[in-house]
């Protein structure tokens, strides 16, 4: 059993270090500079669902202000960038701050309401991310207001090629890491907890220590998407804080399949390629450009009907229904 | 003394708008544990449809029947829709109906147009008393009148009648409700519905009080609820009253004074809430 189970995970290693190979040798077939950024794009979100997948996947733990830590991010990035000289020493530095001030922001929200109904998460999450809309909003001399600022990145970072390659081995890394983690002892605690948070509690294990440090580590990689997202598109102005951002990484980890860490990689290609394409269509009818409509009903329906998503409707069938039957029993319970 | 008086009626006028949307909220909450994250939308929606119609007739009394109307017709929409097919599994609940929240403000735009629409007081609610040095503005009398008006109604039909019984017995044991023989599902819809209609008619009175309104004010005004009931305690109604008339003042204090932290003063009053009195100021018991 174990060796069966050693062998497939082997094999799985071996696809995803195949296709990371070929995606890594990509950018020097398609040249373009718009298909590269396009790509760069989903790599970076791709990082952000699956630190989203984290909380919600993994440990059963809503946020509705995850776009927050990815606009501290950004805005790090832009800030240090702008006031400070483009140099690599800045960069490391602005990376440094943002990873910090997002695990302190994500810690203070972790620890006020992770203790209580996962309701409080939600709404806290929320209400801090409103709160940092407006803040970047009304604190002009720093951000610029609603209308932005462009800036200049390390002289080695602008050419599209090295940030798409940056982008993958970045997206690489934190995908083996995150997954060694959801395979480690910490990460069956975490799916315990998801599964009967009582039943965790009564075996000893102290929940709320572990729902802080998932939280924080989500918050941490998220704001590092925020980073990446800022050195590929050297603007940055409000919208990194919008709730949308946030139904955007909602719907990569929904419909990529939530628990699965794959399945928001591939749920942030299919979403950001459907925003490319919806944002080609404004021209042909204005309706396209209220496209929140057709995500927030697409989203709406796959909450309904397909919960499991791509990845884990596929992995249910192959493992004979046994996600399934877990999922129809928590619906029951 | 004239600035303080005027300050409290404008937090007292907040206050009550925001209690109107946090009632239904709180309530609902409190019966199936459920939180409408799509509150927002409805709110938005009866400020629309009420306006809608104040601008065509150049009635405000129709104009609020209808938004209750409308918050009434999408409580019905929203719990059959989109609530129920969900129940009993809070993280989609959570999920779906912040995705319905979206998409009722994105409907907004489609129906009546994305830019910002002017509203005025009716003329029998324009201008002001004068007592002493002391302006009192009408319409800001009107909405603090009509809050208190509700709250009482409402409060007086959970505590005298049956049904308030019933809704009461609800949010602190549902399932002995159950067992009871009382079907407690329809209960949950009516209170749906009537949170609802709160929702929208707050919406309708919230219009001319801030001279526009505009799609994103719903989600804006809804996050306002939920700190709400938050310090209130989730599924306490009258403890959804103080805070709201607590942030109400708390916002209209710090608009004048230090503009720019008035959302941020109210989040640091549920902070300090949350670390003492995780459960809210007025706690459910049962």
């Amino acid at each position: 059993m174990i060796g069966v189970i050693l062998k497939s995970m082997t094999k799985s290693n071996l696809i995803y270090l195949g296709v990371s190979a070929i995606l890594l040798i990509l950018p020097f077939i398609l040249t373009g500079r718009s298909v590269q950024f396009m790509i760069t794009q989903i790599f970076i979100f791709a990082i952000f669902a699956m630190s989203y997948d984290l909380l919600l996947g993994y440990t059963g733990i809503i946020s509705f202000g995850h776009a927050m830590f990815f606009g501290i991010g950004a805005y790090t990035t832009a800030i240090f960038m702008d006031r400070f000289d483009a140099s690599f020493g800045a960069l490391l530095i602005a990376i440094l701050v943002a990873v910090l001030f997002a695990a302190i922001v994500s810690f203070i929200v972790g620890i006020l309401t992770l203790r209580l109904k996962s309701h409080f998460y939600a709404m806290l999450t929320l209400a801090f991310a409103g709160l940092f809309l407006v803040a970047a909003e009304k604190w002009r001399t720093l951000t610029k207001g609603n209308d932005g600022f462009t800036f200049k990145v390390p002289e080695f970072l602008r050419d599209s090629t090295t940030i798409y390659i940056v982008s993958l081995i970045c997206l690489v890394l934190i995908f083996f890491g995150l997954r060694r983690m959801t395979q480690s002892p910490f990460g069956r605690v975490l799916v315990a907890i998801r599964e009967n948070e009582e039943r965790t509690v009564s075996l000893g294990f102290k929940v709320l220590h572990y729902k802080v440090m998932v939280s924080v580590v989500s918050g941490v990689v998220a704001s590092f998407a925020g980073v990446l997202y800022m050195l590929s598109l050297r603007f940055v102005n409000t919208s990194v804080f919008h709730t949308d951002v946030t139904i955007d990484v909602l719907l990569m980890t929904i419909i990529g399949g939530v628990g699965t860490l794959v399945g928001p990689i591939l749920g942030a290609a299919l979403i950001e390629l459907a925003h490319h394409w919806i944002s080609g269509l404004a021209n042909v009818h204005w309706i396209f450009e209220r496209w929140i409509i057709l995500y927030g009903t697409v989203y709406i329906l796959v909450v309904i009907f397909f919960p499991l998503g791509i990845v884990g409707t596929i992995r249910s069938k192959l493992s004979g229904g046994s996600m399934q039957k877990m999922l129809s029993k928590k619906k029951a319970g | 003394m004239d600035l303080i008086a005027s300050l409290t009626v404008n937090g007292l006028a907040t206050g009550m708008l925001i209690f109107l949307l946090a009632a239904g909220l709180t309530l609902i909450f409190g019966l199936m544990s459920v939180l409408n994250f799509a509150h927002g939308g409805l709110f938005i929606w009866g400020a629309y449809a009420g306006v809608w119609i104040y601008y065509v007739t150049n009635s405000f009394l129709l104009a609020i029947i209808v938004a209750i109307v409308t918050g009434l017709v999408l409580g019905l929409i929203t719990e059959r829709l989109i609530i129920r097919p969900v129940y009993g599994n809070h993280i989609q609940q959570i999920l779906i109906t912040l995705g319905f929240m979206l998409v009722l403000q994105e409907l907004i735009k489609v129906a009546f147009g994305p830019d910002q629409k002017a509203v005025h007081p009716p003329a029998w609610l324009e201008g002001s008393f004068q007592m002493g040095d002391v302006i009192l503005i009408k319409y800001r009398l009107f909405i603090i009148a009509i809050g208190f008006l509700l709250f009482l109604t409402i409060y007086l039909i959970l505590k005298k009648t049956r049904i308030g019984l019933i809704v009461r017995a609800g949010v602190m044991d549902r399932e002995m409700v159950q067992t009871l023989g009382i079907n407690i599902r329809f209960v949950f819809m009516a209170v749906f519905m009537v949170g609802a209609a709160l929702a929208a008619l707050s919406g309708v009175l919230h219009a001319p009080y801030s001279g526009v309104i505009y799609a994103e004010m719903g989600l804006e005004f809804s996050i306002l609820a939920f700190i709400v009931v938050v310090i209130g305690g989730m599924g306490s109604f009258t403890g959804s009253l103080f805070a709201a008339i607590l942030v109400g003042l708390a916002q209209a204090f710090m608009a004048y004074y230090v503009p720019a932290l008035s959302l941020a003063v109210n989040m640091l009053i549920m902070t300090v809430v949350l670390i003492f009195r995780p459960q809210g100021l007025f706690k459910v018991k049962g």
